[in-house]
């Protein structure tokens, strides 16, 4: 018959410090609450926000452009970029990367179609792919094709949504304009022209243009450009932080324009994540005190059972042994406590979502698996470190 | 077949001189299993302390004691927990029963460690030595005799080789005492076991292989 801890367990006196005991209960449960809904919102805000920010991987992605003064006003040398320019700018510590926005340098317009029937000159551009939020697989093109993919700023998709009703041309969603037919009309110097046909393949947050690959730009400008050289009038920067004093401050004395509206989102995102990693902090501290407050509730139960405890060692009983079964009493109480604090992650997580996010499909109704790796090792970690201070404290007992 | 030796064994509180006047402190023993030691000493003689030394409850001593050929200032509490469960039981003179218990549980927490009788052996001890109507009662309010017949019998509910006693009858009458020394020999002797017994005065029906004076 294997040995009974049923006949030992009546000498651990725990009774009258029942109130410490449950206040250690009640802070664990609230620190692990604290922690796994910090673990949630973290993970929900990168759902939220992920995919579509201007903010990828921890960088800014930002436009930059000179500004054009009075005096600079149809210099073109002094409005575009040049190379020493980009150069000079690469070399900055504050920036990963840049890459130029080229721009059509011949006469190009947009028409769409038979279903939203208008015609407009306009213009396209085009940037390194690895700068593109919103980069789907299709979006390249040869010579020789006559279909060209486009990616529009999702802004264009507003504001010509706010103008067609006016113009009696019919407003568009997102998904019917990455199935509209557009017409790209390319025009030689001489005014003959050819066309294309576009498809907006994707919309993006962070980009403010019309984009199309480089090779049908690069193409483009040769075949129909009027001038050889081709500059940048925007670049585009990947940058650590777009708020770096160093950087602005840069900025600032090469008079450049930053646009910064494109930078907040990710700020906000920032903002958000620094809470709630805040907020995970201190619900972490939260459950190192009360793993803390149960460790003196443990160490004073010893003391007030030290008699009984070294009486068992006297008699042949193996601290091991104790120590495993002392602690393995606690087991259910952290399967508990930590089970409750996932069931009202839980809880709130839905309310969130229901309540506050109105069930919006970039968010699951369950917990993130991450929490539930949390909890788990919670429950370990502190299994784990009540044997070895029980065990600890039973080996001291042991001399008489 | 276990073995305790003690090898110029001498509490580090005495005087050297104590080596001179003791056949114990000082001196180079070997006690086999199934030898009857008794030990006779005069109070301040350390008769619990060197009880406590072969036990491994206090280590302050000049000298070596070993089980088998293991030294026991060098065992594990591990190692320790080991020998008293399966090899060492002792009677110890403060008794040593968790009060709160009753007369049965405290049997019980120490049969269930290393059965070497069924439960049933609880109460047939227990009526044997007159205590059979106090299993139920809780130690604390057993009178000092109750509870040294409880102490005695919870020695003998484990294998052992050896048997240590520390003054075992202090509270007995003679009746008592010798229906608790035959319980003892009858234990030893199923287990082949060895006896030490040490107390104020030599005792008649302590059957004795070996005498020393400490």
């Amino acid at each position: 018959m294997a040995l009974s801890f049923h006949p030992i367990r009546p000498l651990l006196q725990t009774g009258s410090h029942l109130s410490s005991r449950l206040f250690s209960y009640l802070g664990l449960g609230i620190g692990v609450l604290l922690l796994l809904c910090s673990i949630q919102m973290y993970v929900n805000i990168q759902q939220l926000l992920g995919g579509s920010t201007p903010r990828k991987d921890g960088y800014d992605f930002i436009s930059i452009s000179k500004t054009i003064t009075n005096e600079t006003m149809g210099q073109l040398d002094k409005n575009l970029f040049t190379a020493e320019d980009i150069k000079e700018l690469s070399s900055k510590p504050f920036v990963e990367d840049v890459s130029p926005l080229m721009a059509n340098n011949f006469r190009f317009q947009i028409s769409g179609g038979s279903l939203v029937p208008f015609v407009s000159d306009f213009f396209v551009e085009s940037l390194d792919d690895h700068f593109i939020d919103t980069l789907p697989p299709s979006f390249h093109w040869s010579e020789g094709q006559q279909d060209v993919p486009i990616i529009i700023s999702s802004d264009f998709l507003e504001i010509y949504n706010v103008f067609a009703p006016g113009y009696g041309l019919p407003q568009i969603s997102e998904a019917t304009a990455t199935q509209l037919a557009l017409q790209l009309i390319l025009y030689y110097p001489n005014g003959n022209r050819e066309v294309f046909q576009g498809h907006v393949v994707a919309l993006s947050d962070r980009i403010n243009s019309i984009i199309v690959p480089k090779s049908f730009l690069g193409w483009a400008n040769q075949r129909f450009g009027a001038t050889g050289a081709i500059r940048a009038s925007r670049l585009y920067v990947k940058t650590k932080d777009a708020n770096n004093p160093d950087f602005l401050n840069f900025l600032q004395q090469k008079d450049y324009k930053i646009n910064k509206d494109k930078t907040k989102f990710g700020r906000v995102k920032q903002v958000m994540q620094g809470i709630f990693s805040g907020l995970g902090i201190f619900g972490l501290l939260v459950v190192i005190m009360s793993l803390m407050l149960f460790s003196f509730y443990l160490q004073l139960m010893i003391a007030r059972s030290r008699d009984s405890l070294q009486l068992l060692l006297l008699l042949g009983y193996s601290p091991q042994w104790l120590s495993r079964k002392v602690s393995r009493q606690f087991i259910p109480v952290y399967v508990i406590v930590v089970l409750c604090a996932v069931a009202l992650t839980q809880l709130m997580h839905w309310a969130f979502h229901h309540f506050a996010m109105f069930d919006r499909p970039e968010l699951s109704n369950w917990l993130h698996w991450s929490v539930g790796a949390v909890a788990v090792l919670l429950i370990f970690l502190s299994v784990f470190t009540n044997y070895r201070m029980v065990k600890k404290l039973l080996y001291r007992l042991h001399q008489v | 077949m276990m073995t305790i030796t003690l090898q110029q064994v001498l509490p580090t509180y005495f005087e050297e001189s104590r080596k001179q006047r003791s056949e114990i402190w000082g001196k180079d023993l070997l006690f086999n299993k199934g030898e009857y030691i008794k030990i006779v000493a005069p109070s301040g003689s350390g008769k619990s302390s060197l009880m406590h030394f072969l036990y491994g409850l206090r280590h302050e001593y000049n000298g070596t004691i070993r089980y088998n050929d293991s030294v026991t200032s060098r065992l594990t509490r591990e190692g320790f927990a080991g020998y008293r469960k399966d090899h060492i039981s002792i009677v110890l003179q403060d008794l040593r029963l968790f009060p709160e218990q009753t007369v049965q549980e405290n049997l019980e927490i120490k049969r269930q460690l290393n059965p070497f009788h069924p439960p049933e052996k609880i109460v047939e001890f227990a009526e044997r030595l007159g205590i059979g109507n106090k299993l139920a009662s809780r130690c604390r309010i057993c009178s000092y005799g109750e509870q040294q017949r409880v102490a005695i019998i919870r020695a003998l509910l484990q294998p052992f080789d050896f048997l240590l006693l520390d003054e075992p009858f202090s509270h007995l009458d003679d009746n008592n005492s010798q229906k608790a020394m035959q319980l003892m020999l009858e234990e030893a002797e199923a287990r082949g076991a060895a006896i030490i017994f040490a107390d104020l005065e030599r005792i008649d029906y302590f059957p004795f292989t070996r005498l020393f004076h400490l």
